[in-house]
């Protein structure tokens, strides 16, 4: 895993390597083990490496035979065996044993078709010296980061957006629509990013650079098919998908540890690491003081069957403030919960214990319908079918079990705000409630903030670009699409995923996320996935065979942080006030200073206790950390000395610095 | 020699009731939306005024501060969804305990 950047001139006149110096510099965090670059009249490659595969050999950018195909690359090609094997039958002339090799020669034989093969996290530039190109790809969940701005017919791209204001030619400026975005769908629907003029690639697409211009591409299209019937050799498929997609992910030439949260998924990964692996598996997990957020005991069990050696990060009264600033620099974009933070500390404890790459158990709510969310999809629609029934209501009070509000979740009010969400028809049913939820938070907009929103409808926006196969699809799988595309990319694996981990150089891999296993749970009827109200059913099922009952039987515990108590339960420290004054609101511009008062007021008294008012405050605090890390502050001006590079490939280049 | 006894408190009438209940509204709830217009009839939740996490905070502020218990099955919008409703609710709890 790694950090890659670059720039792309229409006109030849030099890509100074000075530039590229410090656009890997503002990445360093993603790649602390080396570094590289490539520059020509034309193009600049750089690339900040944590070395996996081929610690010896594996530095980039790395080229082909000839040297007039070259790529960096952020990420994993798990079948990179397998496709060397292919390739090498075809003439190519391998130089290292790294899984970025296949990328040079798999794109020479194949062209873009290539991505089609692969098997792998990943994000990537491959410059065609040649064809005078530069072909920028993503993989289909979007588990990688590659964002892109274009100034001048110049292209810059870097895995994170600090890298393209380090280029110096890229100016952070909040937009709005973006802004807006979050306080709808907790995250910016790509290609926005949360800065105007910046793009994030949209996982499954490619982009091709030539002449000045840029154009996108999708090569992979997330679809669902809604079959009755479940293949009667469906649990032996799902077992050797879930061993195979263990086993690729096994694939480093360093140690592989496992995260565990105590629930199902991170149990099966753990589970079946811990078998492929060759040595004792080494786990991790977060605990709270707070005993309403934590799950230490289940991941001691899980920890004690599996026989790994386990260390925890242990999330005290203060440690979500105190790294919250870090975090922000890290996600890019406000976010409306502090969950990401805990994930910082996992990171760095996992990084500390000497592991830099780790199986999660993302993606397994998604494939198998594990969230609270689609049991609200199917009751909402029950009820609405006889809005008038007072038993089929009662469905309403099953639903998260887990909050700590006595008398909030069974009632005539909380049924209400589900059945007065929306209308079955609207394509986006499933998400209207969270939708609402979350958008609470504009109401704290300022009135110009809000006035320059006056057209936006990011909802309708949504819905007008749903594709055409969307509208055939079960209510269930639409909410799969939407959990997919609104959050799974743009936040969990995101904010909470890739930035978190890289923040301290710590790849994470995702055995559910590989596309076979997608494909499968995809074609699946959805009442193999939620049968009734018990979530991921047929993974329960199958786990039988690996697992512990207990584990099986558990019910999903999402995972959850303390959110406004992080910041004004045991003191508050000065940046939450400085950020959240009057003075401070009003430079920014974006929020009523008499709202974010009386918020303040209420979270220091203890009072906030709704959802929407924590995620409020959350919200409000990181936008306001974000205005003053990206949009206030000038952008780092530290560079990486060439004079250092495992690589510098340069082409008639201008001097170095 | 006459004792000296306090006089009791005024019995709390509706009016006021409401008036108390309309203070804690517009201070724990209306405080982003200082412009809101919220009348004594208007459906709290159907307004965006409070959600359900809202409305255990307001059985909570009955309690404290009329001393009016609210049981499981009278969490309800007939008793708490309008301002009016509430009053009413408070007044009659209050008044059934002191027959």
């Amino acid at each position: 895993m790694c950090g890659i950047a670059g720039i792309g001139l229409a006109q030849g006149t030099g890509v100074e390597v000075k530039t590229l110096s410090r656009m890997a510099a503002a990445i360093r965090h993603r790649g602390p083990d080396g570094y590289g670059f490539y520059a020509d009249q034309r193009v600049g490659l750089a690339h900040v490496r944590l070395s996996i595969v081929d610690v010896a050999g594996g530095a980039q950018p790395l080229t082909n035979e000839t040297g007039n195909v070259v790529v960096t690359f952020n990420g994993e090609v798990y079948n990179h065996l397998e496709l060397r094997r292919q390739l090498e039958a075809r003439g190519h002339v391998f130089k290292t044993r790294c899984d970025t090799e296949v990328l040079v020669h798999g794109y020479e034989e194949w062209g873009p078709q290539l991505l089609s093969r692969l098997n792998g996290q990943f994000a990537f530039a491959i410059y065609d010296a040649a064809a005078q190109t530069i072909f920028l790809a993503r993989d289909r969940f979007g588990v990688r980061p590659l964002f892109y701005a274009v100034r001048d017919e110049a292209l810059y791209f870097a895995s994170e957006v600090k890298a393209l204001f380090a280029s110096g030619e890229v100016d952070a400026t909040p937009d709005p629509v973006a802004l807006d975005e979050v306080f709808t769908f907790w995250a910016p629907r790509a290609p926005r990013s949360g800065f105007a003029g910046v793009a994030a690639l949209e996982p499954g697409t490619y982009a091709m650079w030539r002449d000045g211009s840029l154009r996108v591409h999708r090569y992979y299209e997330l679809g669902f098919c809604d079959h009755d019937l479940e293949p009667a050799d469906a649990i032996e498929r799902l077992d050797a998908l879930m061993r195979s997609g263990v086993e690729l992910r096994m694939r480093a030439d360093v140690p592989v540890g496992a995260y565990l949260s105590g629930g199902l998924d991170s149990s099966i990964t753990a589970t079946l690491a811990a078998a492929a692996s060759p040595h004792q598996l080494r786990s991790f997990s977060i605990t709270f003081d707070d005993p309403r957020f934590d799950e230490s005991q289940f991941q001691r069990d899980v920890a004690a069957v599996v026989g790994s050696s386990h260390s925890v990060a242990s999330m005290g009264a203060t440690t979500i403030a105190d790294s919250f600033p870090d975090v922000i620099w890290h996600t890019e974009i406000p976010i409306v919960r502090t969950a990401p933070a805990p994930m910082f500390h996992l990171a760095r404890l996992t990084k500390a214990c000497g592991i830099k790459v780790v199986l999660t158990g993302e993606g397994a709510d998604e494939l198998f319908l594990g969230y609270d969310l689609f049991k609200e999809v199917s009751v909402r629609r029950f009820c609405l079918r006889r809005p008038e029934s007072s038993v089929r209501r009662k469905l309403f009070g099953r639903l998260y079990p887990y909050l700590d509000a006595p008398g909030a979740t069974g009632g005539e009010f909380w049924q209400r705000y589900f059945l007065d969400a929306g209308d079955c028809a609207d394509p986006v049913f499933s998400h209207l409630p969270r939708f609402a939820l979350t958008s609470w938070i504009k109401g704290f907009y300022s009135p110009d903030f809000a006035a320059s929103l006056d057209q936006t409808d990011v909802i309708s926006e949504l819905r007008d670009s749903l594709p055409e196969r969307y509208h055939s699809w079960s209510p269930l799988n639409k909410a799969a699409y939407l959990e997919m595309t609104l959050l799974l990319a743009s936040y969990l694996l995101s904010s909470q995923g890739d930035r978190m981990a890289m923040a301290h150089g710590v790849e994470g891999r995702f055995p559910f996320l590989d596309h076979r296993l997608f494909e499968f749970s995809a074609a699946l009827p959805t009442s193999s996935r939620l049968r009734g109200l018990k979530e991921k059913e047929i993974l329960r099922r199958w786990a039988k065979h690996i697992l512990q009952g207990e584990t099986v039987a558990r019910r999903k515990q999402p995972y959850r942080a303390p959110d406004a108590a992080s910041f004004f339960g045991r003191g508050t420290p000065s940046y939450v006030l400085d950020l959240l004054s009057e003075d401070s609101i009003r430079r920014s511009g974006l929020w009523s200073h008499k709202a974010v008062t009386g918020l303040v007021r209420r979270c220091a008294s203890g009072r906030a206790a709704t959802f929407r008012e924590n995620q409020a405050l959350v919200g409000i605090l990181s936008t306001q950390l974000w205005m003053h890390r990206f949009v206030e502050s000038a952008a780092s001006n530290a560079t990486l000395d060439p004079k250092h590079a495992d690589v510098l490939l340069q082409d008639a280049a201008p001097s170095l610095p | 020699m006459t004792s000296l006894r306090p006089s009791p408190a005024p019995p709390l009438v509706e009016p006021d009731i409401r008036a108390r209940l309309r203070a804690f509204v517009e201070e724990n709830f209306l405080y982003m939306r200082p412009d809101f217009v919220l009348r004594d009839e208007d459906r709290l939740l159907e307004r965006g005024v409070i959600d359900s996490m809202g409305v255990v905070e307001m059985i909570t502020f009955i309690e404290d501060e009329f001393g009016v218990k609210t049981a499981d099955d009278e969490i309800s919008e007939a008793n708490l969804g309008t301002l009016a409703a509430i009053a009413a609710f408070v007044s009659n709890k209050r008044n059934s305990a002191n027959a």
